[in-house]
């Protein structure tokens, strides 16, 4: 079992894989994205956005919920 | 079949016809309201260009954004429901000429071996022979201009290079369309993005207020609400303001 020091960067790294995967898989464009994610008070520039979609880049905490967030709603719509 | 080598230069000379496309192609673009509605005016005109007294064709463009299921537009019901057809088997000869980049003619059908059930049902539908042309939109979409004829070999050298003039020109007026989409788009987008943000942050304000925390933990306080409940962070958030002060239009004002 990993102590609580690695713990914490496991979940971020799954975390990030799993934005980075399903952003392939919406095929939505960036600047749409980071345009709803920056509406629901996303602070990240775009580049830094792309960057960490691309698995460049670690963001906090918060930034992650929210592009979670910008994703999950801006895909909702597909799916009816 | 494919034709390579073709001459653009036999078209612009004709004084009846490129000038008059030129001009007209101008005024679609900018009485244009969105791309469905120019690409239907798009195949109208191709149909009624591209048409002889001998040879009555139909027209259908089809384009392909981020990857998306095409808009479809046709001159009429006919290339309509051929274009349909070919969309829904994924594949056939404009597929492929949007694909390999090239114009792709098909002179006789009951000659063609691929495709085999798009052309069963184009042959159903009367149609003799077809001739797909790309358009080069240089890597914003891509977009492909299908011409079905009646008559088979319906479509001579000239008649080809007529419709790869007409396909360039076409081209030119529907990067334009969609760059002027785009940009209102991205303009809609983030007017709706300003009114959004405002609602938020001072929902926001709020609960750090409220439960004198940081704002990192009001976002996440929020999120929460919005993903428990299933309710767009949004309408959480103006929820948030509605119960403190009874405000339900928080309005950003944002210049046209």
């Amino acid at each position: 079992m990993p102590s609580d020091g690695q713990d914490y960067p496991n979940d971020a790294d799954r975390l990030r894989r799993g934005a980075a995967q399903r952003f392939k898989e919406a095929e939505l464009p960036l600047a749409k994205l980071w345009t709803y994610y920056y509406g629901i008070g996303g602070d990240l520039d775009e580049m830094s956005l792309d960057a960490y979609l691309h698995e460049a880049l670690d963001i906090p905490a918060v930034q992650v919920t929210l592009v979670a967030t910008a994703m999950a709603e801006m895909t909702e719509g597909d799916l009816l | 079949m494919t034709i390579s080598g073709h001459s653009p230069d036999s078209s612009p000379g004709r004084p009846d016809e490129t000038p008059d496309t030129e001009t007209t192609l101008q005024e679609m673009v900018l009485e244009s309201q969105d791309i469905a509605g120019f690409l239907t005016d798009l195949a109208v005109m191709a149909a009624s260009r591209l048409s002889a007294p001998d040879n009555l064709v139909h027209c259908g463009v089809t384009v392909i954004r981020h990857k998306r299921p095409g808009t479809v537009a046709s001159s009429d019901a006919k290339a309509h429901a051929l274009d349909e057809l070919q969309n829904g088997f994924g594949d056939g000869p404009c597929l492929a000429a949007l694909r390999s980049r090239t114009p792709l003619l098909i002179p006789d059908l009951a000659g063609e071996r691929r495709w085999k059930p798009y052309i069963r049902a184009a042959m159903a539908q009367g149609v003799a022979s077809i001739l797909a042309v790309p358009l080069d939109l240089a890597g914003e979409a891509e977009a492909v201009l299908n011409v079905y004829s009646g008559r088979s070999r319906g479509f001579s050298a000239d008649d080809i290079s007529t419709v790869e003039a007409f396909g360039g020109q076409a081209a030119g007026a529907l990067r334009l369309v969609l760059r002027i989409t785009q940009l209102s788009e991205a303009r809609n987008d983030l007017a709706t993005a300003l009114q959004s943000r405002t609602v938020i942050d001072m929902a926001i304000g709020a609960i750090m207020a409220e439960n004198r925390c940081s704002r990192d933990k009001a976002f996440s306080i929020l999120t929460k609400a919005s993903s428990t409940r299933n309710i767009k962070l949004r309408e959480v958030a103006a929820s948030v303001i509605a119960s403190i002060s009874g405000e339900k239009q928080i309005k950003t004002y944002f210049d046209e």
